[in-house]
């Protein structure tokens, strides 16, 4: 069987993203990967994974860049914009041109036509009938995403949303809860531990997420566990290259 | 009934039912049945702790002593998410001011567990006895059960606050809650951990104080720092503004 080469990138992503659901999960990892997966097969500028906590407050779990400065569109959403909207009505919010929005999303058109973007599609995350987040796609250029696109995306946000509920061991719809707060607690340590090792090691905070990656990849931890050594100074930095 | 399940059962009703004073009663119930003088719940957040529960005499100012010194076994706790128990305080030079201090209250013992979700603490149950002495059996197994327990109250207390910070948006709570989780925030945060060699909760302590000071946003001095415009010195009391080079 002849598939394109872009089909064949599609199959291999979820086909990997299935072997991996089937082992210990890592929420951040994953997300980090389909972050990436969603902006190369989608081929939009920048892909951020947006989770509710118990409150209902949207914080950023997963995105193509890591540094601080490239994130502010999506952690905006914490007040305003389409992944907000699209979270709060669980159904997707396409936006195909950002500059006949400002009305609707003052803040969050600033930012974004500051950081290149021209368009937004966000896709809900849920779990049978519990709203997760959503999954906020940036394009750099005007326009839309055709069925088949947001059908792929929406795939992928499944993927997420199993991921995070796998990896807590959710028997139940109220454990969900703990699920997300989980997740975004990891979020907040892996983050600290970037800071670290950008300073220890005199690198960005993208190089320092690198190597803190690659470092869990190698030694077969969780992303959130050595983030929480190196923070507390049981890993010490300099090891983690 | 052996002694484990009087205390399982004396610290689970406790906390059977949530919110109205659960942390209060899962404090109150450490006190009855484990046999320590004072019992305090805190919420762990960004850095900062929030009182949720206590019983008993000498903990209030335990705990709160620590808060204001920056040291001690509760910070510990929290940062490097385990127990740390003090068997007595005569004993140890890890915290001379918070020792200092607490010797005064006739406090002898501290124990200092964190409370966690999947690991990451989200706050501490401190527990304090007027005499020395090392935690045993159903005593021990007790205090490790009341710091799972007390994860189901704290959580609570979490949502209620951010349910409630929800509902108005762009109130000071809101805009408080925000600009503590934010990516640049936590990252500079780590910085100031290597730069400086604190914990966590200080590094957050000290990042928040500088904003403060200088009336700058949370955000503004975490991207200083990131951006090495701002360096908070070392020996630099919390209060005073750090040097911008």
């Amino acid at each position: 069987m002849m598939t394109e080469p872009r089909e064949q990138d599609i199959i291999e992503s979820f086909i990997r993203f299935a072997d991996r659901l089937i082992d210990d999960v890592d929420v951040l990892d994953l997300t980090t990967e389909l972050a990436a997966d969603c902006a190369r097969l989608l081929d939009v500028g920048a892909v951020g994974l947006l989770l509710a906590d118990p409150g209902g407050v949207l914080h950023l779990l997963a995105a193509t860049s890591e540094e601080a400065r490239k994130l502010e569109a999506f952690q905006l959403q914490r007040d305003e914009g389409p992944c907000l909207d699209c979270y709060h009505t669980g159904e997707p919010v396409s936006v195909a041109d950002l500059r006949t929005q400002s009305q609707r999303w003052p803040r969050f058109t600033a930012v974004a036509a500051a950081q290149g973007f021209a368009s937004v599609h966000a896709i809900p995350m849920r779990l049978r009938q519990e709203r997760l987040g959503a999954l906020g796609l940036f394009g750099t250029t005007p326009g839309t995403l055709n069925d088949g696109d947001v059908r792929l995306a929406q795939g992928l946000a499944h993927v997420a949303s199993i991921a995070i509920v796998q990896a807590a061991n959710v028997p139940q719809d109220g454990d969900v809860l703990t699920a997300l707060q989980t997740a975004v607690a990891s979020r907040s340590v892996v983050d600290m531990a970037k800071g670290v090792i950008a300073e220890t090691q005199s690198v960005d905070t993208q190089e320092a997420f690198n190597r803190l990656r690659n470092y869990a990849h190698q030694n077969h931890q969780h992303l959130a566990d050595v983030a929480r050594d190196v923070v507390s100074g049981q890993t010490l930095s300099a090891a983690i290259r | 009934m052996t002694e484990d399940d009087r205390v399982r059962k004396g610290l689970t009703a406790a906390v059977a039912v949530l919110g109205g004073g659960a942390a209060d009663r899962l404090c109150a119930a450490c006190v009855e049945f484990l046999a320590f003088d004072g019992a305090a719940l805190s919420l762990a957040s960004g850095g900062a702790f929030y009182s949720v529960g206590l019983a008993g005499t000498g903990i209030g100012p335990v705990e709160e002593l620590q808060f204001t010194l920056g040291e001690g076994p509760c910070l510990d706790s929290v940062s490097s998410s385990a127990p740390v128990l003090v068997a007595d305080l005569h004993d140890t030079h890890r915290w001379p001011a918070f020792a200092g201090a607490v010797a005064g209250l006739g406090v002898r013992a501290v124990f200092a567990l964190p409370v966690t979700v999947a690991g990451f603490p989200v706050g501490v149950l401190t527990l304090c006895r007027h005499r020395p002495g090392r935690l045993t059996g159903a005593t021990a197994t007790g205090v490790f059960l009341a710091a799972e327990l007390a994860v189901l109250p704290l959580l609570d207390v979490m949502g209620t606050d951010m349910r409630a910070a929800v509902n108005d948006v762009g109130s000071p709570a809101w805009d408080e809650l925000g600009s503590m989780m934010r990516s640049e925030v936590y990252q500079a945060t780590g910085v100031l951990i290597a730069q400086l060699g604190v914990p966590p909760g200080e590094a957050m302590v000290r990042l928040r104080a500088h904003a403060f000071a200088s009336g700058m946003t949370l955000s503004d001095v975490a991207y200083q720092i990131l951006e090495h415009r701002l360096y908070l010195d070392a020996d630099d009391h919390p209060d005073r503004p750090g040097s911008e080079r």
